[in-house]
């Protein structure tokens, strides 16, 4: 038992009669969501604890520093294998969190306004957005929001309110 | 009734509004608010007094008093003066029983003196007790303002926004324009907020953004200042904060003095400039400043007539009295001298509006020279411009009330909001309520609708002579948020509870699942049919969602030792591709949580935890990690898997055919953990029996959840697979007498007594809650978690008393009817010397004493043979 590949996203296996589907937490949730919500729940996001200093490992990763010792990688889901390789190293522990995180993209300072008090011109951050603590970042005027996703009907419900109140 | 245009008007004579009052219809103008659109159709009477029911007309035309409150739309307690006019806007009178003018319950003006006065309520009405509900509904209906729509539901829609500024400018007169205009110029980013309507057109040109009308309702710590912007409620999170606030004219103290015709000279000022209305026929004026008395030339070019001029600077006139009829102004006596009139225009002063300053900090004093509280230090990052921060023109101050003298014995009021007297003040203190903040309570001065503004000041002034003493020594009351009355719904927000779901949910909404909350957690109850459910997992195989565990890894070459040291239960030999279960004690040894532990290889364990307690116990781990120094790594996976637990004597078969493992007994076997693909996804496969049954507990990654759901349904329908929820899940599990933490357990219960000596390890060195353990042994059980059978078909309730010689000695922690059993069953908390196998127990039903009888193995598969085949 040396990779625990059960945590991850991209290890299923199709034949034998069986089709693995991978389904976003946001499936259901944002069926009737306008084209100003983007689900971004498929990404690969793969959090590291330990030092990232030095890495150059794959460059079309994002990283997202969330603490001084932890650290978010974003990449495009088939990247994720490379990626979780590319940290792997003793000196670091590497959580595929592409399953535990649901992913929103949003446009416009002013919805984000009514759904977080955090400063949104100190971003990325880490903190509440409709009660559950979530990872903002900023481009313009997009934001993206990753979240448990457990809470991705909740949020997503919250988000289409707020939004419907603008 | 609109005087010919004039200069300042902000009315737009080219476009008629209809609106309703009271059912008729009314016309006003745009520009017009519904107050100046009232009183333009000829309405004087806008509101009766909260107690005394007496009518009450417009007094101050800004928004501070109580005298205009109405319902609007629905929506009761509107200030009808400031509220912008809108086409077809419904508008009743409120607080009255009738109409507002002819109102049933000013009888209690006339007669109800002497049965109201102030406290009355602590007095009167409470003998005899039998008849409180009574008198509690008559309260009930005549107490409050106004009357909420309990049909409306959320019908109003409120939100919430927070924002951040380098500047925040709480008033937009002249002063709080000029300090915006300034930081701006410096670059600074500025919103600037206000009550009223007027901001906008005078901050023009300025490069700050203006909300009006909207109140700051405080100021709290941090820079944070809530503002009520009507239907959003902005939080807003400043660098600095500008306070503009004004001053607020004060009303003088002379019988009569809350008639229908007497105003404060804003109100007047308003009427004639903004809406072109003459305030009234002949007019008396007394002030006490030149902008008060500077009224009088508005008045004249209004084509009011003035009967006389009081300049309170020049003259001191003892005695001042106002008489009406039916509540309107007919004329006013000064010093002997009636006038006939129908407007009185008064003022006794202006006062700095400077609760917001005291909320955030400011010391404020009395300044016996101009008579006025002024803010003398403020806290960092507050500033004050302008007439709150003092910048006031000389004037004289009032006396604290006037006498009537002669047969004027009209009500004098200190606060127009609560129908407070002269007199009631004068009684409170003779009852010796001598502290202004005790005399706050008990009268209710200052705690109205205008929150002190037009009555803190003379009720300190009354205060002072009263107790022969000076306003600085009476001091003022604490001045606390909201400034300003505030609707429960803005506050309130939109109400989303955010709850946690697992990724199956949506399959469970579908297969017509009953749903309910566990924690933040929305879970199956059942489907419809939990005896059903129960019979599948017995005799074919059930399959319920139990992705709500706790699931953390702890890894690390300390993982082992780490898990020794915590928990009560051995760990250090736990093989890899083993589970085992624990309890998890606080330091005092009591149980916080439970759950499986599994090894995965030498430095990694896969710890679960109650559906609750995941987030506790993760911390929990955390702590002690950084206690011990121990370099473990705690992961909190509990989102990030789904999980299945497939149980029944026929799991193993449906398992079978979705994977390539072996899963016979042999090879597979009760309480190992193995990795495997399942229908094609990773999945970590544990093979425990918290129902009873074989079964296995299988955890991936949560996007597959749906799909591996969905898969064991299909693949498993042939073999009588049921779904089943968490009711089915309690009988299974009670049947073999495992316990659920926090239903079975409080925050007092050990393991010893809980009835598990065996998951305590006491020959390991250390772990946390030992030594309590330890004493609790040494002290001897005192009470016992056992099963019980009944005699009889009663099914206990949940928390029932065990009655023992007649007296409470235990408590049912669980029970349920098993229909396996044919027999009720449960767990309860009795006395040690009745953890006996077949004691008897008397439980209290319904009133009544039913038999039980104590098991203390588990009623089904008491050797667990079934788990293990
Ligand atoms: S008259 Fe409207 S609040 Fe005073």
């Amino acid at each position: 038992m040396s990779e625990l590949e059960f945590l991850s996203t991209d290890r299923t296996r199709t034949g034998g009669g069986f089709e693995p589907v991978f389904r976003s937490p946001l499936a259901d949730a944002l069926a009737a969501a306008g084209p100003d919500v983007r689900d971004l729940s498929a990404l690969g996001k793969v959090e590291v604890r330990g030092d990232v200093e030095g890495f150059d490992g794959l460059a079309s990763a994002e990283r997202i520093p969330l603490t001084p010792g932890r650290t978010l990688f974003l990449c495009a889901p088939e990247e994720t294998a490379r990626l979780r390789e590319a940290l792997a190293d003793p000196s670091r522990t590497v959580v595929d969190v592409t399953g535990a995180l649901a992913g929103l993209e949003l446009r416009g300072e002013r919805l984000l306004r009514r759904l977080t008090d955090l400063d949104l011109d100190g971003l990325p951050a880490v903190g509440a957005v409709a009660r559950v603590t979530t990872i903002v970042l900023r481009t313009g005027e997009e934001f993206r929001l990753f979240f448990p996703q457990e809470y991705a009907r909740s949020m997503a419900e919250v988000v289409l309110d707020a939004a419907a109140g603008l | 009734m609109r005087l010919p245009p004039r200069p300042q008007e902000r009315i737009d004579r080219s476009r008629e509004l209809t609106f309703f009052f009271e059912g008729e219809p009314r016309h006003g103008f745009p520009g017009d608010t519904v107050g100046s659109a009232l009183f333009a159709s000829g309405r004087r009477v806008f509101s009766r007094s909260f107690k005394y029911h007496r009518p009450r007309g417009l007094l101050c035309c800004s928004g501070q008093c109580p005298n205009c409150l109405m319902q609007v739309d629905g929506v009761p307690n509107v200030r009808v003066c400031t509220m912008p006019l809108r086409e077809g806007a419904r508008v009743r009178g409120q607080n009255v029983l009738g109409s507002l003018d002819r109102d049933v319950m000013s009888v209690v003006d006339k007669i109800g003196g002497p049965f109201t006065p102030v406290g009355f309520y602590y007095r009167t009405m409470i003998r005899p007790r039998r008849a409180w509900p009574l008198y509690e509904r008559f309260l009930r209906n005549v107490a409050g303002l106004g009357k909420i729509d309990r049909g409306a539901g959320r019908t109003r829609r409120f939100d919430t926004e927070h924002r951040r500024v380098e500047v925040l400018v709480i008033g937009g007169g002249r002063a709080g324009i000029e300090a915006a205009r300034a930081a701006a110029a410096r670059g600074e980013q500025v919103v600037l907020v206000d009550e009223g309507l007027g901001p906008g057109e005078r901050a023009a040109g300025g490069s700050f953004e203006v909300i009006a009308p909207a109140r700051a309702l405080g100021i709290y710590e941090g820079g944070l200042v809530p503002v009520d912007a009507g239907q959003v409620l902005i939080r807003f999170r400043a660098r600095r904060i500008v306070v503009a606030t004004g001053a607020i004219e004060q009303p003088l103290v002379f019988p009569g003095n809350d008639l229908v015709g007497v105003m404060l000279p804003g109100a007047v000022r308003r009427l004639t400039d903004e809406w072109s209305l003459r305030p009234g026929s002949r007019a008396v004026v007394i002030g006490a400043d030149e902008r008060a008395l500077s009224v009088v030339a508005e008045l004249r070019s209004a084509g009011t007539e003035i009967a006389r001029v009081v300049d309170l600077r020049a003259e001191s006139p003892r005695r001042i009295a106002a008489e009406g009829k039916k509540g309107r102004l007919a004329s006013v006596l000064v010093d002997g001298e009636g006038l006939d009139c129908d407007l009185l225009v008064m003022s006794g002063g202006r006062q700095p509006a400077y609760s917001l300053l005291a909320q955030a900090g400011a010391r404020i004093e009395y300044d016996a020279g101009r008579g006025v509280f002024v803010p003398i230090e403020l806290p960092a990052s507050v500033e004050a411009v302008g007439a709150v921060a003092g910048e006031l023109p000389s004037g004289a101050t009032p006396a604290a009330t006037y006498e009537g003298g002669g047969k004027a014995r009209g009500k004098c009021f200190v606060c127009v909001c609560e129908d407070v007297t002269t007199k009631d003040v004068r009684r409170a203190i003779a009852e010796g309520f001598d502290s202004i903040e005790l005399a706050k309570r008990y009268t209710t001065v200052t705690m109205g609708p205008c929150q002190g503004r037009l009555c803190q000041l003379p009720s300190v002034r009354l205060y002072a002579r009263e107790n022969g003493t000076d306003e600085a020594a009476i001091g003022r009351t604490t001045a606390r948020p909201p400034w300003a009355p505030v609707s429960l719904g803005l506050l309130a927000g939109r109400g989303h509870e955010p709850a946690r779901r697992t990724s199956i949910h949506e399959r469970h909404v579908q297969l017509g699942a009953r749903m309910m909350w566990t924690g933040a957690w929305r879970r199956v109850h059942s489907y419809g049919d939990p005896a059903g459910e129960v019979r599948a997992v017995h005799e074919a195989v059930g399959a319920i969602d139990v992705s709500t565990l706790g699931k953390i890894l702890v890894s690390g070459p300390d993982a082992a030792a780490f898990l020794e040291r915590l928990y009560p239960n051995r760990f250090g030999d736990l093989r890899p591709g083993r589970i085992r279960y624990s309890v998890l004690g606080t330091d005092a040894g009591r149980i916080m949580d439970d759950g499986t532990i599994a090894r995965l290889d030498d430095d990694r364990f896969y710890v679960t935890t109650t559906s609750t307690g995941a987030d506790v116990v993760s911390e929990w781990l955390e702590w002690w990690n950084a206690v011990w120094g121990m370099g473990v790594e705690v992961v909190n996976l509990t989102g990030a898997l789904a999980a299945v637990n497939v149980a029944g004597p026929r799991a193993r078969e449906l398992l079978g055919r979705l994977t390539d493992l072996d899963v016979s007994n042999e090879s597979f076997s009760y309480l190992d953990a193995k990795q495997a693909h399942v229908a094609g996804v990773p999945c970590l496969l544990l093979r425990i029996g918290f129902v009873g049954e074989l079964g296995y507990e299988l955890h991936c990654s949560s996007p597959y959840g749906e799909y591996l759901w969905s898969t064991l349904l299909e693949r498993g329908a042939d073999l009588g697979l049921r779904p089943f929820g968490l009711e089915a899940q309690r009988v299974l599990r009670l049947e073999k007498q495992h316990i659920l933490v926090g239903q079975d357990t409080d925050s007092e219960s050990n393991a010893l007594e809980a009835g598990m000596p065996w998951v305590v390890k006491f020959d390991k060195d250390e772990f946390v809650g030992k030594w309590a353990l330890e004493h609790v042994r040494e002290r001897g059980l005192r009470e016992r978690l056992v099963g019980f059978e009944m005699t009889g078909w009663t099914v206990p309730p949940e928390g029932g008393q065990i009655v023992v010689d007649g007296r409470p000695a235990g408590r049912v922690t669980s029970a349920r009817w098993s229909g396996e059993l044919r027999r009720a069953i449960g767990l309860a908390w009795v006395p040690a010397a009745l953890a006996e196998e077949d004691a008897e127990l008397a439980i209290r039903v319904d009133g009544r004493l039913e038999q039980a009888r104590v098991r203390l193995r588990p009623f089904l598969d008491p050797d667990g043979e079934r788990l293990r085949s």
